[in-house]
């Protein structure tokens, strides 16, 4: 699991000033189920998975995720963001394990 | 040589990790510490689950202003691909603040809460989410207002993928 924490975020490859942009962000990450014991009962643990996702332009934020092991292996998520100037699409994830994984794009536009 | 850039490689990190959290939640409102004290997503039905969330209050149909993406059937629960879009012009008086997509099959039903802010442009999010077995998926939309709206739709599942 050494591809813990990686990050990818895609933009649309040309932006104009305005437009509504669809961004598409995945993070490689486990997020735990459940277990459970030979009874059927739960076992507590701190499961490791990602609970919070927030994504910041121009450093404002403009989505932010609070999610639950519900959520897939390499969970995935998209949004939209209005591109108004130039700047820096922050996606930033955090797990349950305090694990931070960051990825940035920089918006251009064309 | 090797030990001393071994021992100063991961106090740098700690560091520097500490440095981030400390920044991080300087600049958000919502730390994601205090989401963590305050479990979203706990082994309940989905009934209890709307309570928890929503109180009392009614919730309306939404399905003139809703668009709940999922597919019909699911050959994998695993990974199942929803999106939700909302008419709302998301303007700073008129907006939709929150979206939540819930499973009501699933063991843990709230899947996620997403906050949006004005400058999102659309009110739209996708994800990709775990489904335990067949059953209703149910996206809820909070207006600035406070209005409530749902739709949901059934998803057939092939393979659970939700273990928990």
């Amino acid at each position: 699991m050494a591809d813990i924490g990686q990050v990818r975020i895609r933009v649309p490859s040309s932006i104009k000033a305005g437009d509504v942009v669809q961004v598409r962000s995945l993070v490689i990450h486990p997020m735990e189920r459940i277990e459970r014991d030979a009874q059927g009962k739960i076992v507590q643990k701190n499961y490791n998975y990602i609970n919070k996702v927030i994504v910041t332009y121009l450093g404002k934020t403009v989505a932010t995720f609070d999610t639950t092991q519900s959520v897939a292996e390499n969970p995935f998520f998209s949004f939209t963001f209005k591109a108004t100037d130039p700047g820096l699409l922050k996606v930033q994830f955090f797990d349950t394990s305090g694990g931070r994984y960051e990825g940035t794009a920089e918006i251009k536009f064309s | 040589m090797m030990g001393n850039r071994r021992v100063s490689r991961r106090t740098v990190l700690r560091t520097l990790s500490a440095l981030g959290v400390a920044v991080a939640s300087g600049f958000d409102p919502v730390t994601p510490q205090t989401a963590h004290a305050q479990a979203l997503g706990q082994n309940e039905t989905v009934e209890d689950a709307m309570k928890r969330l929503f109180g009392s209050k009614t919730i309306k149909d939404g399905s003139p202003a809703i668009k709940l993406d999922v597919p019909l059937i699911a050959e994998n629960g695993a990974v199942v691909p929803v999106s939700v879009s909302v008419d709302s012009p998301m303007t700073s008086t008129s907006y939709v603040r929150h979206i939540y997509v819930l499973a009501d099959k699933n063991r843990i039903p709230i899947v996620t809460r997403v906050t949006l802010a004005p400058e999102a442009g659309r009110a739209f999010m996708g994800a990709n989410i775990r489904l335990g077995e067949t059953g209703d998926v149910r996206a809820i939309v909070e207006q600035s207002d406070g209005t409530l709206l749902q739709v949901k739709r059934e998803v057939k599942v092939t393979v659970g993928g939700c273990g928990g």
